[in-house]
């Protein structure tokens, strides 16, 4: 399975688009299927409906009734047997085979609002029993009925909670009669053809109501909760978004608001820090020695958030800070500016409550001019 | 990506299958094997020993396989080779039937024909198959595994007759097709034979040759007679007809006069195809039913 697998992304060239992979799966085994029946001309039968695999069968010699003695019925050859054998198994096989992508998309197309294990299984073995069915069965008129007989006495009942299931478990009984009756090619276009109008539909969200709003508007509101101003209440992101989430981008995810809350401090409380220093600088080390000694005397606390080093071009350095009341913006700046000792290429300062230290400012300014009339 | 040892074993795997295919050269190694000459060596001497042969004693018979278990229509090539069909699929066998020695199949149709096929004729190196309905498949002898086009020819009997036997008439240049069972008012109680000439316009190919039955059954006490096959005898041109109901074999001058009329030896418990060959041998074939199907050659006429 993991060498099919690899087969699989070497043939897509890595992608893992599920139209591509597919594709890829499909055209595996058509190569596979073109292989064996080039090689086995004798499976030809199961791909053209009929049993011309007796084509490859003459010439043969004749049993003689008159030297027998009696008339007695035809040996069957052991190679005949074993023929008859792989050649069943090669049916059963192919329905495996074929059924497979479609559990796929079952499992893809179902995930957001969760697939039933029992019917991934059941789609798997439903066609190798149909299909072993109508062999047993073949034209015997009589068969057929006993087989009536025989299921009518077998009572089962299920609910399947959507008529899609339904539609899935049809087509593995359409595969499981196609397969049956020698005739995979149906087989596996009923499979080719289905497997992709269902993801196209999938992927196009076929057949929704107009009036109901599309899922890219359905997903609006929710990223604008997460990445917009909190008014009030806590509105919880949408839960299918939450759940498409991959377990590595939650991880990161995570990760980043870990970071924010770092930053932000614990609910009720003032945040740590207010504002982003960023240094740009050819000199990593030195400017980080420098620069640290006099973060400690003009910002209240300080934390180096981020490096970022590149190649060809400077580094930067992203510190957080909580600045002082009695320190303004320039100040800050400038101090930062004058600790480099030629080290910086750059450096800035960006206050997360700017205007409202700048409105603060004023109105302190405002005051202090009131105060002398 | 993938590992070296995947496509080695791979490639082992198509080697060894493409070892398990059938050689082609099996046909001349059959032929010329001991067994096979001393079938023929046998049906000669049993040909030529008119003295001391049992009347009725067939001169061979060769049980058929599986696949030709509901075996239906005889016919022999120019050069007297003989071809055989089954009954629910067009496909074709050619039979050594001096040596026991199945030679090829081959198919009708790039995807196989389903017909309820009866009865095998060939007329000027064409091949035909009859189905009950009076339905005529036109095709060339395809080499072995071969599938070969066709085309198909509507008699218009349909409502007439069940049909279940073809012939040859190299003399009229025509086929005959037997009616096993009357559908028309006009036909029943009479051995029919529709005679569809191969050449001329549609409207004029059919004629109509028909035989009182109280006349063919004789003294022989069938109810009735529904033949399963006919052919046309190489020497005296006669029609002969074999019913498997009945058992029986009749001939028949192509002007409808009775030459005989006579149950089959009791071991054809399902005859459905009859030849006779330009050296005097009459070929009946069996369906399988309490016995394997089988093809019993017999000296003509006995």
């Amino acid at each position: 399975m993991d060498f099919f697998t690899r087969l699989l992304t070497y043939v897509t060239f890595g992608s893992t688009r599920p139209i591509r992979r597919l594709a890829a799966y499909y055209g595996v085994l058509v190569v596979i299927g073109f292989l064996l029946f080039y090689f086995l001309p004798a499976l030809d039968g199961l791909l053209s409906g009929e049993h011309l695999a007796q084509l490859a069968q003459t010439p043969s010699l004749l049993q003689d009734a008159l030297a027998v003695g009696q008339v007695q019925a035809p040996a069957i050859s052991l190679a005949s047997r074993v023929e008859f054998g792989l050649s069943t198994a090669f049916i059963l096989l192919s329905t495996l085979a074929l059924m497979l992508p479609v559990t796929w998309v079952y499992m893809s197309a179902r995930s957001g609002q969760g697939h039933n294990q029992a019917i991934v299984q059941a789609l798997i073995v439903l066609p190798m029993i149909v299909a072993g069915i109508v062999l047993i069965v073949s034209n015997s008129l009589a068969l057929a009925f006993s087989l009536a007989g025989v299921v009518a006495a077998v009572r089962f009942k299920t609910d399947l909670s959507d008529a899609r299931d339904i539609v899935f478990v049809f087509l593995a009984i359409a595969v499981g009669f196609a397969a049956g009756v020698h005739a995979i090619t149906i087989g596996l276009l009923l499979s080719f053809i289905f497997n992709f109008v269902l993801v196209l539909i999938w992927r196009y969200d076929f057949g929704r109501a107009v009036l109901e709003p599309t899922a890219a508007s359905q997903w609006a509101e929710p990223l604008g909760d997460l990445a917009g101003k909190d008014q009030g209440g806590n509105t919880v992101p949408d839960r299918d978004l939450v759940l498409a989430l991959t377990p590595k981008k939650v991880e990161a995810l995570a990760e980043r608001f870990e970071r924010v809350r770092g930053i932000l401090g614990k609910n009720g409380k003032k945040p740590k820090f207010d504002a982003v220093v960023t240094i740009t600088t050819a000199a990593l080390t030195e400017a980080q020695a420098h620069l640290e000694p006099a973060l400690d005397d003009v910002t209240k606390r300080w934390k180096l958030d981020e490096v970022v080093t590149n190649t060809g071009k400077p580094s930067q350095l992203y510190y957080l800070v909580r600045t002082r009341k009695s320190v303004s913006r320039d100040a800050l700046l400038t101090a930062i500016r004058a600790s480099g000792n030629g080290h910086f290429v750059d450096a800035q300062v960006e206050i997360g409550d700017a205007i409202a230290k700048e409105a603060g400012e004023q109105r302190r300014e405002r005051k202090k001019q009131e105060q002398p009339a | 990506m993938i590992s070296e040892r995947y496509w080695a074993a791979l490639a082992v795997c198509l080697i060894l299958a493409s070892a398990c295919q059938p050689a082609n050269d099996e046909l001349p190694a059959l032929i010329g094997s001991s067994t096979a000459v001393a079938r023929e060596t046998r049906l000669q001497r049993g040909l030529a020993d008119h003295d001391t042969a049992v009347a009725g004693a067939p001169l061979a018979q060769w049980l058929l396989p599986p696949a030709l278990q509901e075996i239906s229509g005889l016919a022999l090539t120019r050069d007297s080779r003989l071809l055989v069909h089954d009954d629910e699929v067009g496909q074709v066998w050619e039979i050594d039937f001096r040596r026991g020695i199945l030679v090829k199949l081959f198919a009708l149709g790039s995807r196989v024909v389903k017909g309820d096929f009866e009865s095998i004729a060939i007329a000027n190196d064409v091949v035909f198959l009859l189905a009950s309905n009076g339905t005529l498949y036109e095709f060339p002898e395809g080499a072995s595994g071969a599938q070969v086009e066709y085309k198909v020819h509507d008699t218009g009997l349909k409502k007439a007759c069940e049909f279940e036997g073809v012939a040859f008439a190299p003399a009229i240049n025509a086929l005959l097709l037997a009616c096993k069972t009357a559908y028309a008012p006009e036909n029943r109680g009479q051995l029919v034979i529709y005679r569809w000439s191969l050449t001329g316009d549609t409207a004029a190919r059919l004629t109509r040759l028909s035989v009182p039955l109280a006349g063919v059954i004789g003294s022989n006490g069938w109810k009735g007679l529904h033949p399963t096959d006919i052919t046309v005898d190489p020497v005296s041109h006669n029609y002969v007809l074999v019913a498997s109901q009945e058992k029986a074999l009749v001939e028949i001058t192509p002007a409808g006069v009775v030459v005989f009329a006579r149950p089959l030896p009791a071991m054809h418990h399902q005859p459905e195809g009859i030849a006779i060959t330009k050296d005097s041998i009459l070929i009946v074939s069996d369906e399988a039913g309490q016995r394997p199907a089988m093809i019993t050659l017999y000296r003509w006429p006995e």
